[in-house]
């Protein structure tokens, strides 16, 4: 019950924040066959605060993508006509860069998902959760944007020192492992986004799967202690079945 | 049904062409030695009948021609050589004097060769004797034959010709009946075969292929087919089982969320209880489709090559990795987690499978390693390659469960009330074998040990 409504708090409160930080509305492009992910597809990431397009197969997709400027595009692996991944080849063929984040329901043990990973795009696999998707999502959208050099991270009463690599909170060091502080950097960087558990170990740890164990959940458990225990309020907030999200109160 | 199968097999028709070719090259050489032999002895019988013309010629030289007559009377007298054949004609070719009672007509160009039938120089006799013959006209007119009944010459190569019939028929028997014994016999051994094939088609993996006893190819042949349908039916009860459990664990949760559904579906709608339903149900829907990934990695680590994806990755670093990833959930159940790595230890392999592979033997060793207890994590490089080890300090496994925990969904009955779907040890056995990398589980006295030992580069 109080888990439940962690994770109602969390989602909610990410959503306005979106329109509270005015990004203004990003260009989406779907590229989705089955109608009825589609809508979902479509409705979530517009009350997410994106213009999204639809487009239902390869073709189709194609076109739209050459005539428009999209932040993102979201392809499914196995459109009717196209291979999603072909999809994608024929962009980058054309010159066009839009990061790519392939939906499929095919497994991510795969060589070619790696590739993708590296080349700036992104997979998810389905049945997926929309809150991950909207995280990968921004992820993408935000890799074309410029990262600014920061030397110090804020959130709340939260610092985080960058070069000398500590942690206070109320002026009070918080004493943490040199992998804690990397989990936590990533999370206040991500500040007011969802981080699914996958992207943690991904970008913390550099592993390039969904563990199935629950151990992620425990290490960042210790790393929540250590930050928000005896403090007025939490930062880090766990969004069941998802992964986390770092967020001060508004 | 076999003969007519032995006669439609290829092996048989390529027999038929070999015969066929040896055949063609037997007849030809055959041939040849009949016809330089019969040449020979023909040959041998033209000198003499030429020699003994010129004697005659010779006779009528010295004593003209009445000396001639003589001679020839001398020659032709009974009690002298029977195959002699004479006849001295006047210009008209009316006889004068010799064995032959008229002037064969065929004979017309003085010099030349001729073979003449029993009919051409002896009317009354039946087919033969043949007469080999030649005749000169003589300065006066008349004219000189002289032949010889070659019956002799005939009878000789008509024995060639019967000994070689004789000798190329008999290899066409010989040869054709030696093809269908050991087309006969191919035919056989792959009938059985056949035969196996159709009956596991209709009834199922159990039937296997006979063998005969001989140790030869075909009963290897047999051998090999044999232990592949073992492995195969080794796999089905695999799958079968692995099915069987899917639908067991799958039903649980199903149920379980069908239930809440129900019950929400029929009851007034109240915004706090609905939310809490919607969230169990979720965090189970998240249950089955954690299985399910689970289940799927497994199976392309399995099948899929990812061999071309490997790195030289350092074990040591993976252990302290997972070591320190773990400390957190150590802590919780004060479990004392540590690492005794060597500094190095490389082998060539996938780290994310192998990271997923340790950080499962120590998610295991935690969890059932028993409360305030001690992992240790240990990785060492010695003579066979290096060994990465996760002992605990639990109550171990009993021996005879140990061949077992690598199943899919295989759980001890103690530890059906944690957490987990049964699918770890089955994922760190198809990372290990992916890597070519033996499993194995010792008794730690107490608690248990796994080891993963991997083979030496050198050796892989």
């Amino acid at each position: 019950m109080l888990r439940s409504h962690t994770f109602e708090c969390a989602l909610h409160i990410d959503w306005e924040r979106y329109e509270i930080m005015g990004e203004g509305r990003r260009r989406l492009l779907v590229i989705e066959d089955d109608p009825e992910t589609a809508e979902q597809l479509v409705d979530f990431l517009s009350t997410s605060g994106y213009q999204v397009d639809l487009a239902a197969d390869g073709n189709e997709g194609l076109s739209r993508g050459r005539s428009a400027d999209y932040a993102v595009m979201t392809i499914d692996r196995m459109l009717p006509d196209i291979d999603g991944l072909a999809v994608i080849r024929r962009f980058r063929d054309d010159g066009i860069v839009t990061p790519a984040l392939i939906i499929s329901a095919l497994g991510e043990i795969d060589d070619r998902v790696r590739g993708l990973r590296a080349g700036g795009d992104d997979y998810l696999v389905k049945p997926f959760a929309f809150a991950e998707l909207l995280a990968r999502v921004e992820a993408l959208a935000r890799r074309s944007a410029t990262v600014v050099k920061e030397t110090v991270l804020r959130v709340g009463d939260l610092e985080l020192d960058l070069v000398a690599r500590t942690a206070t909170r109320g002026g009070r060091k918080i004493e943490l492992l040199p992998r804690e502080f990397q989990v936590l950097e990533y999370l206040v960087r991500n500040d007011g986004r969802v981080v699914p558990r996958a992207m943690l170990l991904q970008h913390v740890w550099d592993l390039h799967f969904d563990p199935t164990t629950n151990i992620i959940d425990v290490y960042v458990g210790r790393v929540r202690r250590k930050v928000d225990s005896q403090q007025a309020y939490p930062l880090i907030h766990t969004i069941r079945g998802i992964g986390f999200c770092v967020r001060a109160p508004s | 049904m076999l003969l007519a199968k032995t006669l439609r097999s290829s092996t048989f028709k390529l027999a038929l062409i070999w015969i066929g070719i040896f055949g063609a090259l037997v007849l030809a050489l055959l041939g040849y030695v009949y016809w330089s032999t019969a040449a020979y002895v023909r040959e041998k019988a033209d000198r003499a009948i030429a020699a003994e013309e010129m004697i005659l010629r010779n006779v009528y030289d010295s004593a003209g021609r009445d000396g001639l007559i003589a001679a020839i009377k001398d020659r032709v007298a009974p009690g002298r050589s029977e195959s002699g054949v004479y006849l001295l004609a006047d210009p008209s070719f009316a006889p004068v004097a010799g064995n032959l009672e008229a002037w064969p007509a065929a004979l017309k160009e003085s010099g030349a060769w001729y073979d003449l039938g029993a009919r051409e120089w002896k009317p009354d006799a039946a087919d033969r004797p043949v007469l080999r013959a030649t005749f000169d006209t003589l300065p006066d007119g008349y004219h000189l034959l002289v032949g010889k009944n070659a019956d002799n010459l005939d009878a000789f190569t008509r024995k060639i010709e019967v000994a070689l019939l004789l000798g190329v028929s008999l290899m066409f028997v010989l040869a054709g009946v030696a093809s269908v014994s050991v087309t006969r016999r191919t035919v056989g051994r792959i009938e059985a075969i056949n035969a196996t094939s159709r009956s596991i088609m209709q009834s199922g993996l159990g039937k296997r292929i006979p063998l005969r006893g001989t140790r030869d190819e075909w009963d290897q042949l047999a051998e090999n087919l044999n232990s592949m349908l073992d492995r195969v039916e080794a796999l089905m009860a695999e799958v079968k089982q692995v099915s069987d459990n899917v639908a067991h664990d799958l039903r649980t949760p199903l149920t379980r969320m069908r239930g809440r559904l129900e019950k929400a579906y029929d009851r007034p709608h109240n915004s706090n209880y609905d939310h809490a339903l919607i969230g169990d149900t979720m965090a189970d829907l998240d249950a089955v489709l954690r299985m399910f990934s689970s289940l799927t990695r497994i199976s392309q680590i399995e099948t899929g090559d990812r061999t071309s994806a490997f790195r030289t990755v350092n074990l040591a670093e993976i252990a302290s990795e997972v070591v320190e990833l773990f400390d957190a959930a150590a802590e919780d159940k004060r479990v004392h987690l540590d690492a005794v790595v060597d500094r190095r230890v490389v082998v060539t392999g996938d780290r994310d499978l192998l990271f997923d592979a340790v950080a499962n033997l120590v998610d295991n060793a935690i969890k059932y390693g028993g409360e305030a207890g001690r992992v240790t994590v240990e990785v060492a490089r010695n003579d066979d390659g290096a060994v990465i080890a996760v002992a605990d300090d639990g109550p171990g496994i009993p021996d005879d469960e140990c061949q077992h925990v690598f199943k899919r969904f295989y759980r001890l009955e103690r530890s059906r009330h944690t957490p987990g779907n049964g699918l770890g040890l089955s994922l760190v056995a198809a990372v290990a074998r992916l890597h070519g990398a033996r499993i194995e589980m010792v008794d730690n006295r107490p608690g248990l040990k796994c080891l993963l030992r991997f083979p030496s580069p050198a050796m892989s």
